[in-house]
Order: structure tokens, then sequence, then C-alpha cells
């Protein structure tokens, strides 16, 4: 009995601190429309931050904690309402993910930057009074830490209650809620309600990492994390209401306490052992469950208007030519080391082409990429190595690869469903917690499972030992174990011939149906389209490419760690960088692979070689090698991730109306394989091949155009755009009042010019 | 003739608002029954009902003698219903043509024997004088055209009841004579057309039946003369001419 009590009051304890995140997560989200994917992020930098200043710098505790709680998270949300989230009403729901992410990631890159540069260092925080003082209740002693995060959740709660009820602030930031152009209209400030929303939510990511730090590591990933266990808990209150959130967060904190209670003497589940942190992900997805359907979504009025042009699959055939041609001249004269990073690159792009299919023709979101080929993974690795097996001997096999994917497919179908009757939103949030329970029940699995309990002999490694070797292929009597050269070409045929099979699928009756889905759920539900079917089938087919993809990243990778290389961050990233890539196009999935798997790598490592190179400039190098690295792609989301058709269609746009000077691109085109016969023969290095064609991409055009000014004369005026595209009554507001104007309205309402000015 | 679409004493709360309060209609085939009110009426709420998107608080659709009321929408399309919207819901990111074909397509994944959805769509596209903006973005197009391009698309799925409203909401006088005439010529067909529509000479020119609806209330029904000078539906109206 009396453990019994101490678990419970452990379990409201910690509930307490969930409630606290989770109530923030819920305020940002209603006042703004924007779910915060960033909300544990920001907790993790004021829980580090508290350290900085406690232990750190040894300011006192009550201090540290006015200036993180009252000041630094405060601070920290206006500054991303204003500088990032404002400019985001209007946007697709894709974009108003997009950005969150690319904050959580830049968060998590600046705080691995400045304190967890050196992993050995081990951070901790005491809890308030110290671990020893406690206070004893049915005989049982409780931290005081506790029974303080117990009150501060109380406290917590009556205060937004008389903030959002109470004052004239929350009496807007509820009015926000209903309609956000309605509050304008009657002279309400929805900026200032977006601007407290987001400081209230910091406020209480910063409160809730600073009570839990103490109790969980001081690390990124496992406060980062923390956005999981509070949005397990606000699905309770449907992101809406903050009571249900309190009821649903103090459940979670109640399972995960009786969890620790079952499984104190260890349990006899050996892959129960990480059970704990997969709890918030089991929550969810019973929620999820016994959520009413939603209302069908009609189309969305959008001031960013996405329009993604489909290529012919005749065209998609020609550009796929042209890639393995580029690929191929471009591995003749790659040294051995940059051939493996082009080969990352590459398979990321693959990976990517799943995103595609979901997130650009259907308008559906899978944040767990990663996960999905882990389990590819390990399934091609069953079925071709096998316990016992060496990797190394044997060689991946076609059914291998197919029952790797089919599984992905049928894992896909269970993790979508519950979902899918619900917003896009809710899919987003239930794929994220599906990576969390696959990364702790799948890919930290470094014990052999047994089912001895159950009498079975059965046995089934994951990551046993916490690596796999993974087996390459061995097809068309390449063996693609002996050269990464050819390794990089079946890569980018792959990736050629899913990306034309991608092209003609959306332009077969399937893929057009999925362009009407995506664009309103409720028309094609009144044509007769069963929608949540059509989803199912999406997600599967677009699990299914992830898996196939996945195997072929872990085969690239040679061996791999389920720890490190399925992280749920690389999911987010390589999200991320797809749709900064162009999520519509077959192109964008191989700029994210180009982005996440070569660019940032390289810059990093050019950076590195010009710090050791120039020792004077070194920590200039080091910060830019720093730079690139841990934040270069989140920095890029953050400012990319808002255009809605991506870094593709503009690069295609800025080159369409180099048409009408073919004799110039021949002769560019011509140089540029002079270029690199002097590299395939040696004389030019292949760094210098690189730099001069990525700097003649952006000047060759420009010099193209002013050759032949009359040819080009709209590209070279650039005449600003154009006024016409203002609607009559929106002049004055959406842009100056001006002369041309009065004269429009003189001449329309046949009033003789007046001469005053206006 | 027996209605192929009956709701019975449909009522709609949002919270503490009541959009519909116990209508009852019927929609018989072969002629265009009419539901006009003034703006908030809940002409589109009722709309909702009957093509599932909305649950009402009480009350039963029945669809070619089957209750649907419990129907997910889709199940409804299926059983002969289709609808154009107030507020547009068109395929943004396809062009016209492609608009009314994937509708026909959608058709092929539910209803036997199959069309040829390119053929038909031609056909449709023809109908409706489209023809000069099929491979347009229908993003481009004028708002009473993309009215059409969401009419082509319903008439893909060959329903046997129409729900359209405000269709000729944005046509000029000239093109709201055509399609007045198009409504008649198809519920001569047989199809059942069920029509919101402010313009009220278009209204009186094509329906055999209306009902009048206002704060949710069902005021009136009955022949377009009898509408006319009903004293109620007047007030409602506040004298404006129903001429």
């Amino acid at each position: 009995m009396s453990n019994f009590l101490f678990y419970t009051v452990s379990g409201v304890a910690l509930g307490a601190v969930y409630a606290i995140a989770a109530s923030g997560l819920v305020v940002t989200y209603t006042t703004t429309g924007i779910f915060n994917f960033a909300h544990g992020a920001i907790g993790m930098f004021c829980a580090v931050t508290y350290w900085q200043l406690r232990v750190d710098w040894g300011v006192p505790t009550w201090l540290a904690i006015i200036i993180v709680v009252g000041a630094v998270a405060p601070a920290l949300g206006i500054f991303l309402e204003i500088a990032i989230m404002r400019g985001l009403e209007g946007t697709s729901e894709i974009t108003k993910l997009v950005i969150p992410v690319a904050v959580l990631l830049a968060l998590n890159g600046l705080a691995t930057w400045i304190w967890f540069d050196d992993p050995t260092q081990v951070k901790s925080v005491d809890p308030f009074f110290g671990s020893l003082s406690t206070v004893s209740l049915f005989g049982q002693h409780l931290l005081w830490h506790n029974v303080i995060g117990v009150f501060v959740a109380i406290a917590v709660a009556i205060t937004l209650r008389i903030v959002l009820y109470r004052t004239q602030l929350g009496v807007t930031m509820r009015a926000v809620v209903d309609d956000r152009s309605l509050v304008r209209l009657n002279g309400g400030r929805p900026d200032r309600a977006a601007m407290a929303g987001w400081a209230i939510g910091a406020m209480a990511a910063a409160i809730a990492g600073i009570l839990i730090s103490p109790l969980i590591s001081l690390q990124v990933l496992a406060l980062t994390l923390l956005v999981v266990d509070a949005y397990a808990a606000a699905i309770f209150g449907r992101l809406r209401s903050l009571p249900l959130t309190f009821a649903g967060a103090i459940v979670l904190g109640l399972l995960k306490s009786y969890w620790d209670w079952f499984s104190a003497g260890g349990t006899k589940w050996p892959f129960l052992q990480n059970f704990r942190n997969a709890v918030p992900a089991v929550l969810l997805f019973v929620v999820l469950l016994a959520l009413p359907q939603d209302r069908l979504r009609g189309a969305v009025v959008s001031r960013t208007r996405e329009s993604f042009h489909v290529p012919t699959v005749r065209q998609a055939v020609a550009w796929g030519v042209a890639l393995i041609a580029g690929i191929a001249m471009l591995q003749a004269i790659v040294a051995g080391p940059d051939i493996i990073t082009l080969e990352h690159g590459m398979a990321l792009g693959v990976m990517g082409l799943s995103l595609v299919l979901l997130t650009g023709y259907a308008g559906e979101v899978n944040l767990a990429l990663f996960s999905f080929a882990g389990i590819a993974t390990i399934a091609a690795w069953q079925f071709d190595v096998g316990p016992g097996g060496n990797a190394l001997t044997t060689s991946l096999s076609v059914p291998g690869l197919a029952i790797a994917t089919l599984i992905c497919a049928l894992v896909g179908g269970l993790v979508a469903l519950p979902a899918l009757r619900l917003r896009g939103l809710y899919l987003g949030l239930a794929t994220f917690a599906f990576a969390i329970f696959v990364l702790n029940e799948v890919l930290l699995q470094s014990d052999q499972l047994t089912f001895h309990q159950l009498g079975l002999k059965f046995h089934l490694d994951l990551f046993t030992g916490g690596t796999l070797t993974v087996p390459r292929p061995n097809w068309f009597g390449v063996d693609f174990h002996a050269s990464e050269r050819s390794y990089l070409m079946l890569l980018c045929v792959v990736f050629v011939l899913l990306g034309i099979g991608l092209i003609a699928l959306r332009r077969s009756a399937y893929g057009r149906a999925l362009a009407a889905m995506k664009d309103s759920p409720a028309a094609c539900a009144t044509l007769g389209l069963n929608v949540t079917r059509l989803k199912l089938s999406v997600f599967m087919l677009s699990a299914a490419m992830a898996g196939l993809g996945g195997v072929l990243y872990s085969a690239q990778l040679r061996t791999v760690s389920g720890a490190n290389d399925y992280d749920v961050f690389l999911s987010l990233g390589l999200f991320m960088l797809v749709v900064i890539g162009g999520v519509g196009y077959v192109s964008g999935a191989f700029l994210a692979g180009v982005f996440g798997g070569i660019s940032f790598a390289v810059l990093g490592s050019l950076f590195d070689k010009l710090a050791h190179d120039y020792a004077s400039f070194e920590p200039l190098f080091h910060f830019g090698g720093k730079f690139s690295t841990l934040l270069g792609s989140a920095l890029a989301g953050i400012f990319l991730g808002r255009n809605p058709t991506g870094v593709a269609q503009q690069i295609m746009d800025g080159f369409r109306p180099l048409a009408r000077a073919r004799t110039a691109v021949g002769i560019w085109i011509a140089a540029e394989v002079a270029l690199w016969v002097l590299s395939w023969q040696g004389p030019l290095s292949h760094w210098w091949f690189a730099i001069i064609t990525f700097v003649s991409v952006f000047v060759v055009p420009r010099i193209i155009m002013m050759r032949y000014p009359d040819r080009f004369a709209a590209e070279l005026g650039r005449p600003a755009p154009s006024d016409d595209d203002v609607p009559l009554e929106l002049v004055g507001l959406a842009r100056p009042f001006t002369e041309a104007d009065r004269e429009l309205f003189d001449a329309a309402l046949s009033i003789a010019a007046s001469t005053e000015p206006v | 003739m027996d209605p192929v679409l009956e709701v019975h004493g449909i009522t709609v709360r949002f919270g503490g608002n009541v959009a519909v309060d116990g209508v009852s209609a019927r929609v018989e085939p072969g002629r265009v029954t009419g539901l006009i009110g003034p703006n908030g009426a809940g002409k589109t709420t009722l709309f909702n009902v009957v093509t599932g998107l909305l649950t009402p608080s009480a009350g039963r659709v029945v669809l070619g003698g089957r209750d649907v009321t419990r129907q997910p929408p889709f199940k409804r399309a299926r059983g002969g219903l289709a609808r154009t919207f107030q507020r547009l819901e068109l395929f943004t990111s396809l062009s016209v043509r492609d608009n009314i074909r994937v509708a026909g397509e959608i058709r092929n994944r539910w209803a036997r024997p199959r069309i040829d959805a390119v053929a038909e769509a031609d056909r449709v596209i023809e109908l409706l004088g489209l023809g000069a903006l099929a491979d347009r973005g229908v993003s481009e197009i004028p708002t009473g055209m993309a009215r059409r391009v969401e009419l082509g698309r319903s008439l893909m799925t060959q329903p046997k009841v129409l729900l359209l409203d405000e269709p000729a909401s944005g046509q000029d006088e000239q093109e709201t004579d055509e399609f007045a005439e198009l409504l008649v010529r198809l519920a001569a067909n047989g199809t059942a057309v069920f029509l919101v529509e402010h313009d009220v000479h278009l209204v009186m020119a094509t329906c055999a039946y209306i009902y009048v609806l206002d704060f949710g209330v069902l005021i009136a029904e009955g022949a377009p003369d009898d509408i006319r000078s009903n004293q109620a539906v007047l007030d409602a109206y506040l004298g404006e001419s129903l001429t």
C-alpha cells in the first residue's frame, strides 16, 4: 500500500511538470495556430541556461530562476514570434510545421555548440535544496523538489486561468483563437496576443525544463523530447482545453511512475527496458484512437499559393539520364573519401523521395522516415544475414529488400491508421511519437530478444551490441561491396527510376486524386472518394519507399548504430530539407540530399582544413566549421522553409529564360565538359572543378543575359513587381496610393484631373 | 413522384446558437427545387448536413429511400448525391480540365461501368462552355467560370441529386440565363436539382417548388407563385421585390 501511495505521489509530481510544459504548448498553439515543435528545445535551452547560471557561475538559485523564467524565456519566445513565427500567418500547414522544426534543430545545434561540445563532460543540476532534502509522506520520503513542482503546477494553472479570463490581454488571446482577422477588425491586437502566447509558452517550457532536469539527465535529446510528453498530454484536451491537458499530464505522470514501480525489480522482458520512455508515445496512440472524427477540411485559403509544375514523363526521363551522366562524370574525378560523401547525399535523396510522394503530392506528413529506415534495415538483415551470419560475405538480395519494403508498408499503415481520420498535424504528431517508440523499443535494443517466457525458442537480433553490419547488393554481376563508385551509381540509378516512377504516378488517375485530396478533402468526399483509404494507401506506399531508401542508406554506411544513425532528429532534418528543396519536386528530394549529405558536411570539412592550414585564423575557421555543421541546415530551414515551392523551382525559374540563348548555353556546357576533361586527366584538382562550376552557375547566366540584352530585357531590367496585382479595393492598404492610381480613379469616376496634391 | 432526397426535422446547433431548426424538405427527380432565404438563414448549413460534412443535432436525411444520416460523405456521394460549394472548393493545383477529369476518375473508383473520364470531361467542358479555359489553372479564372467548373465536376459523378450552392453568383445576366436553361435541361433529364440561390430571377425561372428559410426556420414552401405573394417571405426579405 505504501508503495502504491509513493508511486502515486511521484507520478503526480512528474505529471505536474508535464502539465506545465503541456499548458505552454496549448497556449502557444491556440493563440497562434502554430504547433511549437521546438517547445521541448526551448525548455532544454532554458534549463541549460539555468545550469550555466546556477552551477557554472554560482548565481543563487532564486536569482537564476528569476533570470531564466522571468527574462531569458519570455525574451526568447518574443524573439521567435517577431523574427520568425509572425510571418507564418496564412502559410500552409506544412510550412507551419517545418519552421518550428527548423527552430528546434537550430536550438539543439546552438546548445550543442555552446554547452555539449565535449560529450564526455556530464552536466547535472541538483534538485532544489539538494537531493537529501526530503519530506515524509505516508512513511515515504519525497524530494522537496517534487513537492515544489506540484505547487508550481497549481500556481501555473491558477495564473493561466486569471490571465486568460480576467485580463484584457487574456480576452484578446482567447478571441484570437476564434477568429484572428475579426479581432483585428474590432481593434484588438492579435500580434500582441501572439507575442504573449509565445512568451507564456516559452516561460512554461523553461519552468518545466528547470523542474525536470534534475530528474532526468541534462542532455539535449532527453530535454528536447519533453515536447513529446507535453503533446501526449495536450492531445487529451485536443490541443485546446487546459483543464483536460492538466488531467492528461497527470495520467501520463502516473503511468510512467507505475511503470517504474512495476519494473523496479527489472522486467522479465528485456525488450521492455526502455519502455518508460515510450509510454507517452503509446498513450498518444491510445488517445488518438479515442478522438472523434474531425470535420473534413475544405480548401485552405492560403496567402502563399503552392503550385508545383508537374513535368512530363518524357522530361523526367531526359533529366534522369542527364543526372546519371552528370554523377558518372563527377565520380570519375572525385577522390575516394568524397565519393562516400556523395553516396551519403544520394542515399538521403532516395529516402527524401518518399516525402515528395507523401507531403508534396498528398499533403500529409511523416516525421519518422529514419525509423522506417531502421525497421527496414533490420528486416533485410534478418532475411539476408540473420543471427550468426556474416554480412561481409553475404549480399543484400532483392527478396530481402522486397520484404523490408513490405514490412515498412504494413507498419506504416498501422502507424497512420489512428491519425488519418484527423487533421494533418495529428498524423505528424503520431509519426513523431512512433519515431520515439521505435527509438526506445527497436533501435536502442542492444540485447538479443528472447521469448523463452512464452515457451518460444525464437530469438531476434535488433541492434544486438548496438550496431549492425549491413550487406550491400551484388546485382547485375557488380559487387557493390567492393566499389564505392559503383554503389554511388547504383543509388543514382535507383533515385532516377523512383523519381520517374513518382512523376508517372503523379500524372496518373491516382496522382490526380492525391492532388485533389490535398487541395480539398471535403470536395473529394462529396465526389465519392474515401479520403481515409486514399491517405492510408499513400502513407503505406511512402513508408515502403522510405524503407527501400532506408536499406540502401544503411548499406551505404555499411555499419550502422541503432542509437545514432536513425536518430529522430535526422527524420526531422530530412523532412525540413526536402521542404526547403521543394517538396513537390523529385529534384527537391535531390537537393535535400545535396544539402543534408553533402553541402554542410563539405563546408564543415573545408573550414576544418582551413583551420588546420592557417593556424592564426584557427578560431575564425573553427567558428565557421561549427556554424555550418551545427546550425547551417537549421538556419537554411528557418529562412528558406517558408518558400512553399522550394529552392528547386527557384533554380529552374532562374534558368528557364536561358532557353532563349541556346548557343551560349551550349558553349557553357562545352566549357564545363572541357574543365571536366582537364580534371579527369589530372591537371585540374576536382576541388577547383567544383568551385568553378559552383560559381559559374551563378555568374554565367548573368553574363549570357548581358551579352544578349535585347533578348533578356525583362530579366535585366528587373521591373518592380507589377502593381496591377493589387486589387483596386486594397490600393492604399497593400501598397501606397500613387499618382497613377489617382489618375485611374479620376478617369473611372469621370472626375477632371485636379492639380492639387493628394 | 417519390422524392429522391428527404430531410426530416433537421436541427443544427452551434453552441447555444440554432442554425437550422427542425427543417423538413423533399427533393423530387425531374425538377429544380429551390431553397432561398436571407444571408445566414441556414441554407449552406442544411446542404452540409445533407452531404454529411456536418452532423445534425437532430433529424434524418433520407437518400433514395435509405436513411443516410449516419453515413460519411463519400458513401452518400456513392448513393447519387453531388454538390457544389458556395465558398469554392476547387482543386487549385489542377487545371480546369483535370478538375473535371479527376471527378470522373474518382467515380471510376466506385462505380461500374467505368466511364471514359477524358472523353466525358471533354463533353462536360463543351456543355458548360468552358472550352476556352480548359487548360488554365482554376485559380486564374473568374469566379463565375469557377462555379461552372464545380458544377462540371459534380456532373462527372452522374448524380441523381445535385445540390447547387449559389451557382450563379459571379455570372453576368446572359451567363445566368444560359445557366437557367442548363438547369432546366438537367432536371428534364431526370436529375433532381436542389438549388440555393440569391438571384431570385433565376430561382423563379427554374424552380418548380421552393422552400424559404429564415433564421434557420422554414417559413414558407410552395410553387413560385405562392412564394411570391407569401407575406412571411416578403417580411423576411424586408419588402425586396420578389419578381
